[in-house]
């Protein structure tokens, strides 16, 4: 009952009480058990009779959906046997059919490797010959041929599929006998990467497809808004959604925790993260803690192991990090550990959220929103063990989602609204694959558009003009200079690579845009932890040299951006106010960096570079002249209350449409274009556009009202952190005004109305849900 | 929804992207370290010079039509329409002795399994001097019987499989696998492409020996759209009764890329044919002695061949792409001068390696 101790803790300590902003509360649900339209094989059953499983109702309908020729997506919670649902029916397969083979697709190696050994002790005691193997960049050159025609089951990630395509010819046994596509995790493959993936797997299909198979599609997915569309948008098959979780769970409750309950906190973020988890530990809680950056996750650590040692040595030795950089067997002895009981806190970073095999445990803190409701579901669904009571507790940050589920928890817990993208109409990113499609088998137009679309008749003639393709009666035959795997990196859209050089060391490659942004001279610029000085940024040979440097100081670019309407695609009416989606050319100017330490401006250095100029997708708005003029009335300024308006919306936007704020770039102006009408510009930072604004567009009254709400409800007298500050901003969060800001984002909410006095809502509740 | 941005740009876009993308490093002149790591370098004066030479070429074939430049046909077949021309000269190939190559195998008990260097000692020493005294004895009889029959009964493939994989690849058993075959079944092949790998083959040569003449087909494509009928036209020469394949690093790179390209086209592969790939023999016969052992290093020092004009490897792709640019035939002058001095010297190493070891008397 250690959980229920914590909890009382939470409620009657002062200091935590004035915190915790809600708690959910999840009754115990028992297992639903399914039962199958077929038997499965005798070896099978027996199988899951030596292991004692009963299948529960997901794992059925997955079964029966996969046996039955449909594809699947299966989206149920962490640790609710998702790997068992889609072996069996590919093992079951196996065994009927002697000559079938299945792909399984994995992220990362770590997960590979964890799935090989599964498999093969699902092969061994089944005896259903599968020789299953890794087939990825570590995969010694001896063993791939004999990979390549004798294993049944091959586990490989997407990088290692671009680029092993164009050997199709030496796959032709794997392929003209691939059943089964297995995608574990597909929700990583969303963004720029998924719809590179996309049409990684739609080139997969066309090669099967050139060898007569025709392979049927399991995925899993942590819980998306648009699984189906989702996968739709990845495979380019329709699938059927199994998403009722059959599997057992305890009583579980979930706490929002607010250090900046009262608009200001006296401690930091991590000293709070901190003595949760010191209160967790002592109550003899086994605990795994989440912070945002390698460095918080040290940091938590050492404080907390401080604290414990007050009461005994032996408490503070049962705390410890888990580092990225750990030897396997160093992590071994960790996930031992915690499965052993010794270990009672590890703190590890929100990257590691995958890699860790430690099981389930009685608490998860997670300190910082992870940036999407996904991770912070998959996070806490790391609490709950045997069927025992848990607890997964959130402590906010002053960031403006952390802020705004602490003052909307119903959202936070509502149904999962945050949609997966998968663009796959990005001219630059089709083209590259076509070109690479190109290089496996000549590309026709008649029979290849089922796989590329629309674009595909387009492109062509393009990329024949630019020698790359050259037309054949075959179709259209590869004839660029380079492999064309070797040119299209799955990582980013196309654009001019910049190499960053240490001492004549390569250490990345990035494009023009985040050279600018990152890399410009003088720029303090951080890698794989590291700090670099940037000494020189070279032009024309797309050269960036930088040297180690441990400084106390960070660097901002600033920047002017200018925003030309190529057309318009659709317009809609919200609340009486004009919305736009179209195309737009952005031109982004750095015109100097600040040199700060902490929050203080110690220098400011112009730069000179080159305008940046992009065409992308964006949505647009423009507030009607009685917004104007509510905001004049009370002596506000306009130019700020729609700076302030675009900075909200950013920041909401990853609340329904799953990106990063990053990915987003916005433009406000009191006076824009020839009419002088105020407008503001939300648009995508990718050449081509990658589908956010296109997909924000169609939820625009909500995004607004979400707007309205955090920054109506935010304490802060003139705009802050928690609501209209953008770490982002290339104009220094100048201007703001955070009056106007919220009776523009109350007229794009509600329509034009009369003063509104909404109280500040931002008290405490309790649900109990069903 | 899908709007295609300013589609020019995208091609242009990626010819940028392709254009830093070289498949061979240029090293600092007498740079022999580097150099002597890999195939894909180029010493920083051999790329200007021929950069010069590609520009003079350009002015020099500059109006000047394909046909006046080359000399050949257009053949057609079912892939099309492709440009074939012709080469011989006299050239005499010394009888092959296939019996040196028995005697030596039959006299070599390692090729049975289990029996090494140490075992044929014992084995001499107790009277086993050939295969066939091993059928008597009681444990190595069933294997002597099958490597015998082999031997006795066996063609060029099974015979190289047999000495190769006992031995190696470059065995002198497996070279003299060749002197299972009459000259003409030889057939000469190396290819020119645009690069390294999954681009299209843009010239084939073939050598080929005819009473007393080496004759080199080469089929050129005068666009990237007539490879499939070059690669119809160049495997006929592989089809006829027992053809045997011999290359300069086919088994690594020509073969394996000829098979890729036949299957982007969807068209069928061959049955396996020998193939006597002559690095593999050069560098066990040569190794240590020459700086370097590719075809154009040991044509220098063995056959006294000098190459004028001519285009390095490397740079075949940027050199074709330059007359599919311009339309300008000139490039094309070294590029199949190239290939065809390849074939040549190919065919003449290939002779004088089989000479050397299995020469009649």
């Amino acid at each position: 009952m250690a959980v229920a101790d914590l909890l009382r803790l939470l409620d009657t300590n002062p200091v935590f009480r004035a915190r915790c902003v809600h708690r959910q509360v999840s009754v115990p649900e028992p297992p639903h058990y399914g039962s199958l339209d077929a038997p499965l094989s005798p070896a099978l059953e027996s199988y899951l009779d030596q292991c004692g499983i009963r299948l529960y109702s997901h794992q059925c309908e997955t079964i029966n959906h996969a046996r039955a020729g449909q594809n699947v997506i299966l989206t149920t919670a962490t640790a609710s046997g998702k790997t068992l649902a889609f072996n069996l029916p590919v093992f079951c397969h196996l065994e009927q059919d002697p000559d079938a083979r299945a792909l399984y697709l994995y992220p990362t190696k770590a997960l590979a490797n964890d799935q090989l050994l599964s498999l093969e002790q699902m092969a061994q005691y089944t005896g259903i010959t599968a020789r299953v193997a890794v087939y990825d960049g570590d995969t010694p050159q001896s063993k791939r041929a004999a990979i390549r025609e004798h294993s049944r089951v091959i586990i490989s990630n997407p990088h290692e599929i671009h680029h092993v395509l164009s050997w199709h010819a030496k796959w032709q046994p794997f392929l003209s006998n691939l059943d089964y596509i297995v995608i574990d995790e597909a929700h990583r493959y969303r963004g720029v990467f998924g719809s590179h993936i996309a049409f990684v797997i739609r080139r997969l299909l066309r090669l099967c497809r050139h060898y007569g198979a025709r392979p049927q599609f399991i995925l899993s997915t942590a819980t998306l808004a648009n699984p189906v569309e989702f996968a739709h948008a990845l495979t380019g098959q329709e699938c059927v959604l199994v998403d009722t979780d059959g599997a057992p769970h305890g009583r579980r409750n979930f706490v929002l925790f607010n250090p900046f309950y009262n608009g200001i906190s006296e401690r930091s973020v991590h000293q709070e993260t901190k003595d949760i988890l010191v209160s967790c530990v002592k109550e003899n809680l086994q605990t795994l803690c989440f912070t945002g950056s390698r460095k918080m996750a040290e940091l938590v650590t050492v404080w907390s192991r401080d604290d414990a040692r007050r009461i005994s040595q032996k408490l503070a030795d049962a705390i410890s990090v888990y580092r990225a950089g750990y030897l396997p067997e160093e992590r071994r002895v960790i996930e031992r550990q915690l499965k052993e009981g010794t270990r009672k806190g590890v703190v590890s970073t929100n990257a590691l959220e995958l890699g860790i095999d430690v099981g389930s445990l009685d608490a998860v803190i997670i300190s910082g929103y992870p940036g999407t409701m996904m991770s912070t579901r998959q996070q806490a669904g790391r609490a709950g063990r045997k069927g025992g009571e848990s607890l997964a507790l959130l402590v906010a940050q002053a960031d403006p989602l952390d802020q705004y589920f602490m003052h909307h928890p119903e959202q936070f817990f509502s149904r999962p609204h945050e949609l997966a993208i998968i663009d796959t109409g990005n001219p630059y990113i089709v083209s590259g694959h076509l070109i690479c499609a190109a290089a496996e088998l000549p590309l026709r137009e008649d029979r290849d558009s089922a796989f590329f679309g629309e674009p595909l008749s387009c492109l062509l003639p393009d990329l024949g003009a630019a020698g790359l393709l050259r037309k054949t009666i075959r179709g259209w035959v590869y004839a660029g200079r380079g492999r064309a795997a070797d040119v299209v990196r799955l990582d980013g859209v196309p654009g001019e690579s910049f190499r960053v050089m240490c001492h004549g060391r390569l250490l990345e490659t990035m494009d023009r845009g985040q050279a600018y942004r990152e890399a410009h001279k003088g720029a303090i610029m951080l890698h794989q932890g590291e700090t670099y000085v940037v000494n020189e940024m070279d032009l024309d040979t797309h050269t960036i040299r930088v040297t180690e440097t441990d400084v106390d100081y960070y660097t901002q670019p600033q920047k002017e951006i200018d925003i030309s309407i190529i057309g318009t695609l659709e317009t809609r009416t919200v609340n009486n106010t004009p919305c736009f989606f179209g195309e737009v050319e952005v031109t982004e100017q750095y015109t100097g960096y600040k040199i700060k330490r902490g929050d203080t401006i110690i220098g400011l250095e112009p730069l000179t570079l080159p305008p940046l100029t992009f065409r992308t997708k964006a949505f647009w708005f423009i507030p009607q002249e009685s917004v104007e003029l509510t905001v004049t009335k009370c002596g506000g300024d306009l130019g700020g209350g729609l700076h302030g308006v675009e900075h909200a919306t950013i920041a909401l936007m990853p609340l329904y449409v799953m990106c990063d704020r990053w990915d987003i770039g916005g433009l406000s102006s009191p006076s824009f274009g020839e009419k002088g009408e105020p407008v503001v510009f939300v648009y995508d930072g990718y050449e081509g556009g990658i589908g956010l604004a296109e997909k924000a567009f169609g939820l625009l009254p909500e995004l607004f009202t979400a707007a309205h709400e955090l920054v109506r409800d935010c304490r802060c007298e003139s705009g802050c952190p928690s609501c209209i500050y953008s770490p982002k901003c290339g104009n220094d969060n100048q201007p703001l005004d955070k009056d106007a800001t919220v009776r523009i984002l109350r007229e794009l909410s509600h329509g034009p109305e009369e003063a509104d006095h909404a109280p500040i809502a931002a008290g405490k509740s309790e649900v109990q849900a069903a | 929804m899908s709007v295609v941005p300013a589609p020019s740009r995208i091609g242009a876009l990626w010819q940028q992207r392709m254009q830093s993308m070289r498949e061979y490093s240029i090293v600092r002149d007498g740079n022999a370290f580097e150099a002597g790591f890999s195939d894909s370098v180029i010493f920083s004066s051999e790329y200007d010079r021929a950069r010069v030479f590609l520009d003079t070429l350009l002015d020099r074939y500059a109006g000047v039509t394909f046909d006046t430049v080359f000399r050949g046909r257009e053949i057609t077949n079912e892939g099309g329409t492709c440009f074939s021309l012709e080469s011989r000269q006299e050239y005499s190939f010394l009888p092959l002795d296939s019996e040196q190559l028995r005697t030596r195998l039959l006299g070599d008990l390692t090729l049975v399994h289990g029996i090494g260097p140490a075992i044929q000692k014992r084995l001499n020493a107790r009277g086993y001097h050939s295969i066939p005294d091993l059928l008597e004895h009681p444990c190595f009889r069933q294997q002597a019987k099958t490597v015998l029959s082999c031997i006795t009964g066996g063609d060029s493939s099974s015979i190289m499989d047999l000495a190769g994989s006992r031995h190696s690849r470059s065995h002198p058993s497996v070279l003299g696998a060749a002197t299972l075959h009459e000259p003409e079944d030889f057939v000469f092949l190396d290819i020119e492409t645009l690069g390294l790998f999954s681009r299209p083959i843009i010239l084939f040569g073939i050598g080929v020996i005819e009473r007393g003449h080496l004759i080199v087909h080469q089929y050129l494509l005068r666009d990237i759209a007539e490879e499939q009928a070059a690669l119809i036209a160049t495997m006929d020469h592989v089809s006829g009764d027992r053809p045997a394949l011999v290359t300069f690093n086919g088994k690594s790179f020509d073969f394996p890329y000829l098979m890729d390209r036949l299957a982007y086209y969807g068209l069928g592969y061959p049955a396996t044919i020998p193939h006597f790939d002559v690095l593999h023999f050069s560098r066990r016969r040569w190794k240590g002695q020459f700086p370097s052992l590719r075809l154009a290093a040991l044509e220098r020092e063995i056959l006294n061949v000098i190459r004028e004009d001519d285009v390095p490897g490397q740079m075949v792709p940027e050199f074709y792409e330059s007359y599919l640019r311009s339309g300008n035939s000139g490039p094309l002058v070294p590029i199949v001068e190239h290939n065809r001095q390849d074939v040549v010297s190919l065919a003449r190493l290939f002779t004088y390696l089989l000479e050397v070891a299995h020469g009649g008397s």
